[in-house]
């Protein structure tokens, strides 16, 4: 082997040359791994400039705001007062989770058409698929993180407020696996939506308002649809918009009626019927994704 | 150094069956048609490690070659196998040892090129201690240091170029993939590019396909070529075979050319005139013939600027080669 030997202020340096690779390589399960914790730092814009950080933070902000003025207000109140409950949670979110999507699920799926990186993935340890399934993973974990993390925020909270951290635990643990439920369903079709959309297209800006205006009319749709139309169609027809479904899904998990004002319960399905709906929407829109990223040229 | 290729190339065939000792690639009657266009016509081709240049025009079915290998695209007939990993059932173990540097850009703008190619040493199988260290030694091999840590949207070409190359390099590959590597490069970067793919084959051992439309950079840095054309196999041959002699002597003097060719003529040499040199068959005693041209030049009192032996350049070959075709199609 060369040794070449370069003489430097301090004493030598050694070339060594190049050193081949004799170590393991751990194949496509490690190689799926990495893009999915890549993709997660990427959403938050860990290991990346300021201005993409900030988008996802402050949203990540806001979906914590409902849980800690419950908890502003329980500590004043002594945890007499539930202004906030649980089964609700979600629906206050609703807009932050919404708005999450369509900042981050564009750069997302985008960012590597734009830049066209698709193609060094794709002759990588990795199948098309692989990477498709990463991406949505990625995608869902960070919502998990606006979902859930609030939730638990709140349990905890509550229970202390009560000073009696044991005893609420004891008569309140059936809210724990009710809101970790409903919040990966309710991720699994967020996400799901956000990405058929943005992966369809390499343009941010494209994809944000598709995602955006996809919840705004569906929602609009939805009500419409049991406002007007008499009998089942109507009642059915609440189930086109995707935050109908997360209530709904959300007070089924939690045994709860919902709120007789609104059309959640002019609709009056079985909870689970939401359930199921959530579960196929978002398998279609993985294999929106899937098919995408089959035929798409790299 | 060949203790080391040695031993790289034994773990590789502890791996999923690959055998250490079967070719760089084979090929068997591969075939890739897109509706009715046939990009790939039963391609037949076997290849040792070395550098292989591959040549063929726009269309040829170079990057069809090329997707088909690392198992991107799927064969519509026949198979390859490549390190000995068939390409159609075992992509993703074949795609750890292979290095892709693609022709267009392929670089995310909003990381640095440090992040980006320590990632994608870990999508090619790395674990994550290995893939940083040996980023940090990839990017030193291509020559990019500062700037390694700032966002790779204020890169030069040459810079992202070499980063192109680095992702190629950092799992350690046995086998490069590199198509057009010094597209969009001034002189002096295709320059630095050409030595640094020299430098990885050479000295690195990593056999490397290189495919390029210049043929002046597939002489320079390949021991092997491949020439594709309408999806067939023209020649896969040794490069020392296709620049071999002429058996031409090239003279070139300070002075009357046309008097030097007149008396080389009496003397018998068969001479022709080619701009300002003149051209002089050797067939039989080499030495004879050089000894006459130097004879008739101190003879006739001329200056003598170069006496040395015509050898083909690629480009000659191919363009003798499109005359014959259009002669034979004419």
């Amino acid at each position: 082997m060369r040794l070449p030997v370069r003489e430097a202020a301090g004493g030598s340096i050694y070339d060594l040359g190049y050193q081949h690779y004799l170590g393991p390589r751990l194949g496509r399960f490690h190689a799926v791994a990495a893009m999915y914790v890549h993709s997660l730092r990427g959403i938050f814009g860990i290991g990346r400039s300021l201005s993409s950080k900030i988008g996802p933070w402050l949203l990540l902000g806001a979906s914590f705001l409902p849980a800690l003025v419950q908890l502003g207000v329980a500590s004043i109140s002594s945890g007499d007062l539930e202004l906030i409950r649980p089964e609700e949670y979600y629906t206050y979110i609703q807009i932050v989770l919404a708005l999450f999507v369509a900042v981050v699920a564009p750069e997302l799926a985008g960012r590597d058409q734009r830049s066209r990186t698709l193609s060094l993935y794709f002759s990588r340890a990795i199948v098309r698929d692989d990477y498709a399934l990463a991406k949505y993973a990625a995608l869902v974990t960070a919502m998990l993180c606006l979902t859930l993390g609030p939730q638990l925020v709140l349990f905890v909270g509550n229970g202390v407020a009560l000073d009696d951290l044991g005893g609420y635990v004891e008569n309140q643990w059936e809210d724990l696996p009710a809101a970790a439920a409903s919040a990966i369903l309710i991720c699994l079709l967020f996400a799901g939506i956000g990405l058929a959309i943005s992966a369809q297209t390499s343009r941010r800006a494209y994809s944000t308002i598709a995602i955006i205006a996809t919840m705004v009319i569906s929602s609009v749709v939805g009500i419409t649809l049991v406002e007007s139309i008499e009998g089942d169609a109507g009642r059915y027809g609440i189930l086109v918009s995707p935050s109908n479904i997360a209530e709904g899904l959300t007070y089924w998990f939690f045994n709860a009626p919902p709120d007789p004002e609104e059309q959640l319960a002019k609709a009056h399905l079985w909870g689970g019927v939401y359930a199921l709906t959530a579960v196929a929407i978002s398998l279609l829109c993985l294999a929106l994704v899937l098919r995408r990223y089959r035929t798409i040229q790299a | 150094m060949a203790l080391q290729w040695m031993a790289m190339q034994s773990h590789a065939a502890d791996n999923d069956g690959a055998v250490g000792d079967s070719p760089l690639l084979r090929t068997n009657a591969l075939t890739k048609r897109y509706g009715s266009v046939v990009a790939l016509d039963g391609l037949d081709l076997e290849l040792q490690p070395g550098v292989v240049g591959l040549v063929g025009a726009n269309g040829a079915g170079k990057s069809t070659l090329i997707k088909l290998l690392l198992g991107l695209l799927e064969p519509t007939g026949g198979s390859a196998e490549v390190l000995g990993f068939d390409t159609r059932r075992q992509g993703p173990e074949l795609r750890q040892y292979v290095g892709y540097m693609p022709e267009h850009d392929c670089l995310p703008s909003d990381i640095s090129a440090t992040e980006f190619v320590s990632h994608m040493a870990q999508v090619s199988g790395l674990p994550a201690g290995a893939a940083r260290e040996r980023t940090a030694e990839t990017l030193r091999h291509v020559g990019l240091f500062e700037e390694r840590y700032r966002e790779m949207r204020g890169y030069s070409t040459g810079m992202k170029q070499r980063v192109k190359l680095a992702q190629a390099l950092v799992h350690d590959p046995r086998l490069m993939l590199l198509d057009e590597p010094t597209n969009g490069l001034d002189p002096r970067g295709r320059n630095d590019m050409l030595d640094l793919i020299q430098r990885i084959g050479s000295e690195f051992r990593v056999p490397i396909i290189l495919s390029s439309h210049l043929l002046g950079e597939i002489e320079r840095v390949c021991e092997h070529l491949v020439e594709i054309a309408g999806g067939r196999l023209v020649r896969s041959v040794p490069m020392s075979t296709l620049t071999r002699a002429t058996g031409l002597l090239i003279v070139e003097v300070d002075g009357d050319v046309d008097r030097l060719s007149a008396h080389l003529s009496r003397q018998g040499l068969s001479v022709t005139r080619d701009g300002r040199v003149l051209l002089v068959s050797v067939d039989g005693d080499a030495d004879r013939v050089h000894d006459k041209v130097r004879d008739a030049v101190v003879d006739l009192d001329l200056g003598l600027v170069r006496l040395e032996q015509s050898r083909l350049h690629l480009e000659d070959i191919f363009q003798t080669t499109v005359v014959d075709r259009e002669a034979a199609g004419a």
